[in-house]
């Protein structure tokens, strides 16, 4: 009796150990892409490029370093070597047959599990993306939160360009790159699971992060001229920033999608009204220029004070709008030395960036509704509170009612806290202008 | 007779409960948001209501034989010949239950955590502790459902919480889903999800009277209820009825979204450990029922020379559907939209003829064969 216990437990104990044994993969025995890139085929339907760790232990600052002659030297390398990551394309009819199909020269299995982002080039974008994010949505290793960018030009092209400049891990990079979005609000954040959503949604659309490559050739040469202007609007598309150093890859603005195409982009401010629309900004550092003072800026640090209250009716069968925002932030400079922090002024400063956010909201709002037809707003879940049954709700069709919506926008800000300053005393030189 | 011996009220609603809540695991909420859409987690609520009033009935009956079984009063009532074919389909009934629970969780282990294992090196692991749960007995079974449950509720309410960024009231609308007359149609015939409690009737002689069965079936269902609403009601709000009704499980699709920071996520693999548990002990007791009715039918004092043969019948009907479709279209729409009118019906078609026969108390041996 005594045996056959010990018997019984030793196979029980064998199936809590054992069970899993024809799923075991030891974790080098596999790669996991950090990045997903897909650009329209030429022979297939598809080119998809893949980014992976290397394994090699980190050498010269990179995982895995690259290795010699493995574009350990920021360059990529024949093999598709680029600092610790391998960079491989190749054309199916698929994603996921793409991803089998690489088995041919990769000697590890591929998973999905630990991918970061899913990139897709603004012309595969342009032409529709559901064909091929049903299939991803249904494979067991897609990982539901990695982020869904649309980049200008390849997709190829952008991967190549990503690559860590700040610490070991390209992993950790590229986790990092993407909650910039929340410390800037210059470009929107999507996962590929919101994404799905979002595209099968009959009462919002989609957007993605825009990106794109800057070949650092954007920064004008000219002589500068004696009073350069202050430009408040960063009218940029990724890409294309006036910038030089760190990574290629840039981030700013959002695509916007209407059912799974892309129809247009936000740049950078249009973002941020929107991220404000949709209570998602946590924070963006604006300069505006001081009516007061024109040609001077004030810098302030934007948040939402409140969550934004958006109420939908219908007047006459036309759908209206109440968007009800409450923004707060605290002074980062004023270069004017107009003492906005005083108990006088900071009423008018108030208004003053009431005022401009307003007319932000509005414009780019009236640009959605206009050029995109897309509701990235989500507003039409204030309306389908007024159908009764999902059915009315799809026959409705708000994607059809949402460019004729009025919208009204009210505005409330205020200036919490005035940095390390309170009060600014004037330059005393007879040279500068009061 | 069976010696089961005797569990308490709180081992009576463990049991219950965790029968009925472990569906959620399952491709029941996708299944339920299919076919209600964002009125998902009030349908639950008329088929909880649905369920309290068959169940009322039932207890109706069982005040009528105190001390007696289900089973002892089909014999009572109907005859031993009618009561105990009865009491056979409900044996076979309940087995076929656990195994097509069995399958299902199979299924979606496959399908998310072990796709390249044998089924039936699955089968084979999971049956092994489920023939040792039987062969130790009712009270044992109720003991470790009475350990089980908590952490299966600690475990869920985890989950529920770290996902909570995903909710959005918004996507509970339109409030009606496909109309109210689809949700109250789906609403009633949904109270088979929580058929479960019956189980209390099979194990009468197990529980103290028959306060304490209507008391563990009064429980289980309100907790049942109220779990599956919540349930229902934040899984619409994280998915809508758009992707909520494509996910094989939902709560698992659930616990692969959590993303807190870069530190908490991927908490998935926590989640495997309950959903294990509850569907090791929903499938044991399950499957110890299934052997108690049929030794009961057979007046067969113990339960342990059965363990093996049921063990085999288990694995053989388990490995019976061809694929995933045939299990969630066909056994799980049998099992949870219609099993209700059988086993409902059965015992309320047995207290109406009782009342019109104006039969009350008695025993087996008083009837005639």
């Amino acid at each position: 009796m005594r045996k056959s216990r010990l018997l019984i437990c030793l196979l029980l104990f064998s199936s809590l150990v054992l069970s899993g044994c024809n799923d075991l993969i030891e974790i080098d025995e596999m790669i996991y892409p950090l990045i997903i890139g897909v650009d329209i085929g030429v022979e297939n339907k598809v080119r998809m490029t893949l980014q992976y760790p290397t394994y090699k232990g980190v050498t010269g600052g990179a995982i895995g370093g690259g290795g010699e002659g493995g574009g350990g030297g920021g360059e990529i390398s024949k093999t598709g070597e680029l600092e610790g990551t391998v960079i491989t394309t190749i054309e199916a009819s698929t994603l996921l047959e793409g991803v089998n199909l690489l088995n041919i020269a990769v000697s590890r299995r591929i998973s999905l599990t630990h991918t970061k982002m899913l990139v897709f080039s603004e012309e595969f974008a342009r032409k529709g993306v559901g064909e091929y994010l049903a299939p991803m949505m249904r494979y067991r290793e897609t990982r539901r939160i990695m982020h869904v960018v649309v980049c200008r030009g390849k997709a190829e092209d952008f991967i190549k360009t990503n690559k860590s400049t700040i610490g070991a891990s390209a992993t950790k990079s590229m986790e990092l790159m993407v909650t910039q979005s929340e410390n800037s609000g210059l470009f929107s954040k999507e996962t590929f699971i919101d994404f799905y959503h979002d595209i099968l949604s009959p009462s919002q659309n989609a957007i993605t992060a825009y990106a794109g490559v800057n070949d650092f050739n954007n920064l004008s040469q000219d002589e500068p001229p004696d009073n350069p202007p202050l430009n408040e609007y960063y009218n940029f598309v990724p890409g294309e920033v006036p910038r030089k150093g760190a990574a290629q890859r840039e981030f700013l603005g959002t695509a916007v999608f209407k059912t799974d195409k892309m129809v247009g982009y936000l740049n950078a401010h249009e973002t941020r009204y929107l991220m404000m629309i949709t209570g998602k900004l946590k924070r963006a550092l604006v300069s505006l220029e001081d009516v007061n003072k024109p040609g001077y800026a004030i810098v302030v640090d934007k948040r939402i004070g409140r969550k934004p209250v958006i109420k939908g009716y219908f007047e006459d069968g036309i759908p209206v709008i109440n968007i009800k925002l409450n923004m707060e932030g605290d002074l980062g400079a004023i270069q004017s030395r107009i003492n906005y922090d005083s108990m006088e002024r900071i009423e008018e400063l108030n208004r003053m960036i009431e005022e401009r956010i307003k007319k932000g909201v509005e414009r780019t709002i009236k640009k959605v509704q206009k050029e995109f037809k897309s509701d990235i707003f989500d507003f039409g879940y204030k309306f389908a509170g007024y159908f009764d049954t999902i059915q009315e709700w799809e026959e409705y069709d708000w994607h059809k009612h949402f460019p004729e919506a009025k919208i009204n926008v009210e505005v409330e800000f205020n200036v919490r806290r005035t940095g390390v300053m309170y009060g600014s005393s004037p330059i005393l030189d007879s040279d500068y202008e009061e | 007779m069976l010696k089961e011996g005797k569990i308490g009220l709180a081992e009576a609603v463990s049991i219950t409960t965790l029968l009925i809540i472990t569906k959620i695991f399952y491709s029941s909420t996708a299944v339920v948001v299919k076919k209600t859409g964002t009125a998902a987690w009030y349908m639950t609520i008329i088929s909880f209501l649905t369920s309290m009033l068959l169940f009322t009935l039932v207890y109706i009956l069982m005040k009528r034989f105190p001390g007696k079984n289900i089973i002892e009063i089909f014999q009572i009532v109907l005859g031993r010949f009618i009561g105990k074919s009865l009491g056979l389909g409900f044996s076979a009934f309940i087995l076929y239950y656990s195994a097509m629970s069995l399958r299902e969780f199979l299924e979606l282990l496959k399908a998310y955590v072990l796709p390249y294992t044998p089924p039936s090196l699955i089968f084979a692991s999971f049956i092994c502790v489920t023939i040792l749960l039987a062969y130790l007995g009712f009270e044992v079974i109720a003991r470790v459902s009475y350990i089980s449950i908590y952490p299966v509720l600690i475990g869920l309410g985890i989950l529920l919480i770290l996902a909570s960024t995903y909710y959005k009231v918004d996507n509970i609308k339109p409030f009606f889903g496909y109309g109210l007359n689809t949700t109250m149609y789906n609403g009633v015939m949904r109270s088979s999800a929580y058929a479960e409690v019956m189980l209390l009737a099979v194990a009468m002689n197990t529980l103290k009277d028959t306060k304490t069965f209507k008391k563990a079936g009064y429980i289980s269902l309100v907790f049942g209820g109220a779990f599956f609403s919540i349930c229902l009601l934040l899984y619409v709000m994280a998915f809508s009825y758009t992707i909520g009704s494509e996910n094989l499980s939902g709560m698992f699709q659930l616990s692969r979204i959590i993303y807190l920071s870069r530190f908490v996520q991927r908490v998935e693999s926590l989640f495997l450990f309950i959903w294990v548990i509850s569907s090791v002990v929903t499938v044991s007791i399950s499957f110890y029922m299934s052997m108690a009715t049929y030794c009961k039918v057979f007046d067969i004092p113990s339960q342990k020379p059965l363990v093996y043969v049921f063990g085999i019948l288990l694995f053989t009907l388990a490995i019976l559907p061809k694929n995933l479709s045939e299990v969630i279209e066909i056994h799980m729409i049998v099992i949870r939209q219609y099993s209700g009118i059988w086993v409902f019906g059965g015992p309320i078609i047995v207290l109406l003829i009782s009342l019109l026969l104006r039969k009350k108390g008695g025993s087996i041996k008083d009837e005639k064969i």
